[in-house]
Order: structure tokens, then sequence, then C-alpha cells
């Protein structure tokens, strides 16, 4: 019978047992790879490395999850804050203006699979936006887990997704269905 | 179009836009760089047992099969009796403060 979260890491901090966390990283890597990616604006290669810091970090600081929340949500929480520092330290963390962003929606709305659009019109949404929405609509958390990971007030959270939701809704008005 | 559908299609849409990212050796590579496993704790246990064990059964052969201890004992019962309370009471201290510096070790181990 597969192992879930908690015992995996009960086996981790008890015997150090580098399999089970093997199994977290292999459990997790996928949804942590695609929100940095989402993050990165497709920086694959960025992504990745910023998601294997988040599991090394996640490794060292294995003590301090307590299991109040779920351990995806604590992941994420520790890469969007791998990606924050190094968003700081590119002086990249400055989310797109709307100017940008009606220069860049153009070719967007040219590409006809509807999927390539999203992902665009997702890349053009302010950072605080997009990292709202990604959190909440594609992964799946609760507005409190996306608070607590962001680190911001739930109020905020709920008005990012909100304004993320309505520029997407705009972006992408002739793909809906009538 | 109402509200709720419309997120609803949105909300799948960036479902489906989420799609699975194949391993490719990335695990591998995050093991790779983990720091070497410390020594199970119960193997610890162990180690540490054994050597008090062998310590004392060398202390025991090496003291005359212990008689050192009755002389000790002896010579305490002829000391006076405030001498021996400051010396428990110096004892005490010492472990107290060893006691102590192992927890806060402990505790700034593990954050």
């Amino acid at each position: 019978m597969p192992l879930n979260d908690a015992d995996l890491v009960a086996r981790v901090l008890v015997d150090d047992d580098h399999h089970a966390f093997a199994e977290l990283v292999r459990n997790h890597q996928s949804p942590v790879r695609g929100l940095l990616r989402q993050l990165t604006r497709n920086d694959f290669a960025l992504a990745d490395d910023l998601a294997q810091e988040t599991f090394l970090r996640a490794y060292k600081h294995i003590r301090s999850f307590r299991g109040e929340a779920k351990f995806s949500t604590w992941l994420y929480r520790i890469a969007y804050n791998c990606f924050r520092e190094d968003a700081r330290k590119r002086k990249e963390l400055v989310g797109i203006d709307e100017t940008q962003l009606e220069a860049e929606q153009a070719p967007a709305t040219v590409d006809p699979a509807l999927r390539l659009d999203l992902m665009r019109a997702l890349q053009l949404l302010p950072l605080h936006e997009r990292s709202a929405i990604l959190l909440c609509c594609q992964n799946g958390l609760s507005h409190d887990e996306a608070a607590r990971v962001l680190d911001i007030p739930l109020g905020t959270v709920k008005t990012n997704v909100l304004r993320g939701r309505e520029k997407l809704k705009k972006m992408l008005t002739g793909w809906e269905p009538a | 179009m109402d509200e709720q559908p419309q997120q609803d299609w949105l909300d799948a849409r960036l479902r489906e836009g989420a799609s699975y990212i194949d391993d490719a050796g990335f695990t591998a590579q995050v093991i790779q760089k983990l720091p070497a496993a410390h020594r199970p704790r119960s193997l610890r246990g162990v180690i540490l047992l054994s050597i008090t064990i062998l310590a004392s059964i060398i202390t025991y052969v090496a003291s005359d099969g212990g008689r050192f201890l009755i002389r000790v004992a002896t010579q305490l019962a002829s000391m006076p009796i405030l001498f021996v309370c400051l010396a428990a009471v110096c004892c005490a201290l010492v472990m107290t403060a060893i006691g102590a510096g192992a927890a806060l070790s402990n505790i700034r181990e593990n954050g």
C-alpha cells in the first residue's frame, strides 16, 4: 500500500530516510515545477533550478512542517519564497503594467490553440494575480491556503483571484462557450 | 452568459492547462544533492549503550573488581556531613548545567 505524505514525512524525520523523501519529491514534483514554470513565465531551466532548491529547503527544514497544513501547501509556500528571492535578486519582482499587457495581448489572440492562449494570457497577468489564480484555480488550493502560501491577507487573495479571472475572461473573450 | 458557468469553464481550462510534468530524472538530481543521511537514532542508541557497557567492564576489571568504590564510600562516610552536602550540591549544579546546555543545543538544532 502506498504511504501517504504524513507517513513519508515521519520516516524522513525519524530515520532520515532518503527513499521516503524521494517518494515525496516524485509525488509533488509535477505541480511544484508546473507552478514555478508559470511564475517564471515558462523559463523551464530556471523553474527546475528553483524546484530543486524548493525540495532541498523542504528537506533541510522538514522539522518545521507541523502537519497543520497539507504538505503540498507547505511546499508551494517554499517554492513561492524561492521564486520571490530569486526574482528579488534579478530585480524582476514587478508586475506587468497595463500598457505592457495590451501590447502583448495581440500576438496571443492570433494563436488558434486555446491552451496556448490561456497560458499566454496567464503570463500577462501581474504576478500577484497570476500567483493567486495559479494556486486557487489551477492547483485547487482554498483561498485560505493560498493566503498562507503567499503570506498575504485572505481578502487580498480573493480580490486578486477575482481581478485575475476578470482579466483572463477579457483576454479569452472569443473562446468562451456560447 | 451567467457568471458561475463562465467561472467554472475558466477554472476547468486552467486545470487542463496544468498537464503532468514527467519526472525525467528530476527526483534523482534532488536526492543526489541531499546531505549524507544521519545514522538512524536506533543505531546511535545501540552504539552508545555498547560503549557504556564496554567502558563499565574495563573500569571494573582495571579497578580490581570495583574495590575503589568501597574505599570511596568509606572515605565519604568519614567526611564531615557539611562537606558531603556541599559536594552533592556542586554535582547537582554541574549536571543541571550540562542538561540545560544539551537541551538548548537540541532546540537550536530542531529550529
